[in-house]
């Protein structure tokens, strides 16, 4: 063990155990929440043991697909020495011991789960295990050396005694927690980097998943609400004469985010609410059109006011090589997930209860709170499991819209949303514009690249509202709003991938130039690699091509030679056989680090006999540090790539007048089964500390799809969705 | 008053006939694991089987099952081949989706227990996955194919 480790683990344990990390770094004070019962060994917020020895684990991240759940099961379970589906798991209540210690909020994203909680809970159960041990010894009075922790039983060497965890628990109980324990070397791991099943496989392959569209407290009601198609609008007056006669319909009133409509089951509320007719106060002017839109950032190209980003002067004389420029373009997007939005909320005389899938329950406790005007401490949030987040469920809108109409009723009630009100009332990827420019030399070197970029910031919008969360509840708006505008002026979301070009090139320059629209704006998976990767690798493509080069050759060349980009390149076209596909077989490349991980990827097509491309197989390569389960990495790329073709063939939303265009899945398409190329994924072995995989492998896909069209048809596309055929 | 059987057991609705068999099922009988996805027929999440035929349950009315069998993921028992594929292959991510992916996997099994790739690919396009897990899916119904043919498909569930 280096000393830097062990310093790291004194240093934690002095304070009584990782756990306290969340608190320090949250800024709180305060004890841990009480989930077990009396009698139960509970060393910290995330574990407790009891007497029957049934081990439960507080999942403090949002299992959207990504894997969390068995994920950090497996690093207790690994120090703890239990097989992973021993050990039950509850999804973690709101409190500041589970709030996220770098972002502030108990908040699922930037792949981040597994990096920031790769130590602590390996910790947790080392210390669960030691203390467990101590429990041994002292019902023994074996020494600690005499005794090992294996399989859920504390033996003894010599095997003279054996006694369950269970047995224990009363003893370690009245224990101090182990303190100083030393984790496990990576040699000696027995599930991390080996463990490939996931512990939700069955209850996700028998219907028993309970998400929270299935969640139904008794005496529950279903509501739907009619929001105004266009941003912004407010309900001025409606007519419910016909629906409020409708069976099983117990209600219909305006709230502050649409007329709800309640009834007994979805069905007889969707079609009374189709019986409703709402007046909204009418679409004010501005950039509400996607034409207008498209045409404000090509203005904003055309001109020169940008914000600098980064500036590397160049050493060479401007002009002296040849000019390659291109501008890229990407539009808004919608998450779409599976699981439409959905929330419920019960009333009680002491507060309020919701259950929702939540990357953020502490927002959405927050949005109740508001919305009902009651303390947070008083609302409780009960998170199931998500179908699919993508970023999406971050937001709280579903959650304020449930209390609203919860506290005009005397029964619980679940606000279910139609597909259609998921497309159409998202917190979009925004629309984004790029323009790329650099010099190509004689000898194959590249000076003076430019990368100017046009966009909303999403921080701006979306920062104000996250921010009554992060800060203490009197912190008055304006401090919010700040922040907001703070962080649009060098925008993370915006330039993210952009700014730290890994190539070395003469002279790089990045600029942003901040266009508000009033398109509601979100975290799309990957963010702002979601745009800057196409834009950044697709153009690279571009200059190998203006240089007469190979594409890998090329990057290879601008790339330092101990980059991992360089390292998982190498992967990649190694997998690929790159330069020698297939005959008919046509391969694109793109390489980009994201999330602290670098991945990259080959699409191969094909051209079919009306010239229409087919994805025929994705090479993919990973270098995201120390892996825990290399099947979940593996779904992950796959995931990350099939997210981010839908979006390169498909993706699209448009608005008009305010309103967005597109409505359900047969005009905002996503990969189907039969459309579906093989994959091959490749990571990289690595010991160091973990990075992202959530969003890590969608970045790439779309500029290598690009590129391999390039290479197939000799036409450059700048536009996202592509036009194939 | 409709009757049907549910995954094996007789029910007798006074239920709307025109309300779709999705909600019947999941709001009226209380059985979640058949899921809500676009309300169109287009995701596939809401697939059940009705007299062993994979049908989109959220454009099918509750009409169209008098006097037939419904039967949905519950009904599979958990022990299907397909699910144990499922789990052995670590095919769900969210799992939103999965229950609509193996009963329309259950339904083209029944009709043809040793598909091709081709033949898996065409016959669950009509099943939508965001999380992009077709490539399990498509070894996992292999896999299963092999031991699906000692499986009886609409055996009845344990009576509560």
């Amino acid at each position: 063990m280096s000393l830097s480790r062990r310093r790291f683990i004194r240093n934690v344990s002095v304070t009584g155990g990782a756990f306290v990390i969340g608190f320090q770094l949250a800024g709180c004070s305060g004890k841990p929440p009480e989930l077990g019962q009396p009698g139960d060994f509970e060393p910290d917020a995330f574990l407790r043991i009891n007497p029957d020895g049934q081990v439960t684990v507080q999942i403090a991240k949002a299992e959207m697909g990504q894997g969390i759940v068995t994920g950090m099961v497996t690093l207790v379970a690994e120090e703890l020495e239990l097989d992973p589906q021993q050990i039950h798991y509850e999804m973690a209540p709101v409190h500041s011991a589970f709030a996220d210690p770098e972002m502030r909020l108990q908040i699922t994203g930037g792949s981040a789960s597994i990096r920031i909680y790769y130590d602590i809970l390996r910790q947790v159960g080392a210390s669960a295990r030691e203390t467990l041990v101590a429990a041994a010894m002292a019902q023994t009075g074996l020494p600690r050396a005499s005794l090992i922790a294996e399989n859920g039983m504390v033996h003894a060497v010599d095997g003279s005694v054996a006694i369950a965890y269970a047995e224990l628990v009363p003893v370690a109980r009245t224990l101090p927690l182990a303190a100083d324990v030393v984790l496990k070397e990576a040699a000696d791991f027995r599930l991390i980097g080996r463990y490939e099943q996931r512990v939700d496989a069955l209850c996700k392959s028998d219907g028993s998943a309970r998400f929270g569209m299935d969640v139904a407290p008794e005496n529950c009601l279903t509501a739907v609400l009619l929001r105004c198609p266009w941003f912004d609008g407010e309900v001025v007056a409606f007519e419910a004469t016909r629906a409020r006669a409708m069976a099983g319909v117990v209600a219909v009133f305006a709230t502050a985010y649409g007329v709800a409509v309640v009834a007994e089951g979805y069905w007889q509320a969707s079609q009374a609410a189709a019986k409703v007719e709402v007046e909204f106060t009418p679409p004010a002017s501005g950039l509400r059109d996607s034409k207008a839109i498209a045409e404000a950032m090509t203005a904003a190209l055309d001109g020169d006011d940008f914000a600098s980003v980064r500036n590397d002067q160049s050493g060479a004389e401007a002009g002296a090589g040849q000019r390659v420029q291109g501008r890229y373009h990407v539009p808004f997007l919608a998450h779409a997930p599976m699981e439409p939005l959905n929330a419920t909320c019960r009333i009680g005389n002491d507060g309020c209860e919701i259950w929702v899938g939540s990357q953020a329950p502490d927002i959405a406790r927050d949005a109740a709170s508001r919305e009902l005007g009651i303390p947070r401490e008083q609302v409780v949030v009960h998170n199931q499991f998500l179908g699919g987040g993508f970023g999406r469920r971050a937001a709280a809108d579903n959650v304020a819209e449930v209390a609203a109409i919860a506290r005009q009723l005397q029964r619980p009630v679940k606000l279910v949303w139609s597909r259609e009100d998921d497309i159409r009332h998202d917190w979009y990827r925004p629309a984004m514009a790029g323009q790329l420019q650099a010099e190509v030399h004689g000898d194959g070197s590249i000076s003076h690249w430019q990368h100017r970029i046009v966009g909303p910031s999403i921080n701006q919008q979306v920062l104000p509202e996250f921010a009554k969360s992060m800060l203490p509840q009197w912190v008055p708006g304006a401090a919010r709003k700040l922040i907001g505008d703070v962080a649009a002026g060098k925008d993370f979301a915006s330039v993210e991938g952009a700014d730290e070009l890994p190539y070395r090139f003469d002279g790089v320059s990045v600029q942003y130039h901040n266009l508000p629209v009033p398109v509601p704006l979100g975290y799309w998976r990957s963010v702002g690699h979601s745009h800057t990767a196409f834009a950044v690798e697709s153009f690279i493509d571009e200059l190998a091509h203006a240089a007469g080069a190979d594409p890998v050759v090329f990057r290879r060349r601008h790339l330092p030679a101990d980059s991992r980009q360089r390292r998982v390149l190498d992967a990649v076209a190694e997998a690929a056989n790159w330069g020698s596909p297939a005959p008919g077989r046509f391969q694109g490349v793109a390489v980009h680090e994201s999330f602290h991980s670098v991945v990259a990827e080959v699409v191969e097509l094909s051209l079919g006999d009306n010239g229409t491309p087919r994805i025929e197989h994705v090479y993919c390569a990973i270098e995201c540090g120390q892996v825990i389960n290399p099947d979940i990495v593996r779904d992950q790329m796959e995931g990350g790539i099939v997210f981010a073709l839908s979006a390169a063939l498909y993706g699209e939303i448009t608005v008009e007048k305010g309103a967005v265009q597109q409505s359900n899945y047969h005009d905002y398409p996503m990969l189907r089964h039969n459309e579906m190329p093989s994959m091959t994924v490749v990571i990289i072995d690595s010991n160091a500390a973990p990075s992202g995989v959530g969003e890590p492998g969608t970045p790439p896909a779309a500029p290598a799809l690009g590129n391999a069209l390039f290479a197939a048809t000799g036409v450059r596309q700048r536009r996202l969705p592509f036009k194939l055929g | 008053m409709i009757e049907f059987h549910l995954n094996g057991r007789g029910r007798s609705l006074d239920t709307d006939p025109a309300t779709p068999l999705l909600w019947v099922i999941r709001d009226t009988l209380g059985l979640t694991g058949t899921k809500f996805g676009c309300g169109m027929g287009v995701c596939g999440a809401c697939t059940v089987h009705l007299d062993g035929e994979a049908i989109r349950s959220c454009v099918t009315p509750l009409s169209a099952a008098a006097g037939k069998a419904v039967t949905t993921i519950e009904g599979l028992g958990g022990d299907h081949p397909l699910q144990r594929a499922w789990v052995a292959h670590n095919v769900p991510q969210c799992g939103y989706c999965q229950s609509g992916q193996i009963m329309a996997a259950a339904a083209l099994l029944a009709s043809n227990p040793a598909p091709d790739t081709d033949e898996i690919r065409q016959s669950m396009a009509g099943n939508l996955c965001r999380c992009g897990t077709y490539n399990k899916i498509q070894r996992a119904i292999h896999s299963a194919a092999d031991s699906i043919a000692h499986w009886q498909p609409d055996a009845p569930e344990p009576q509560s």
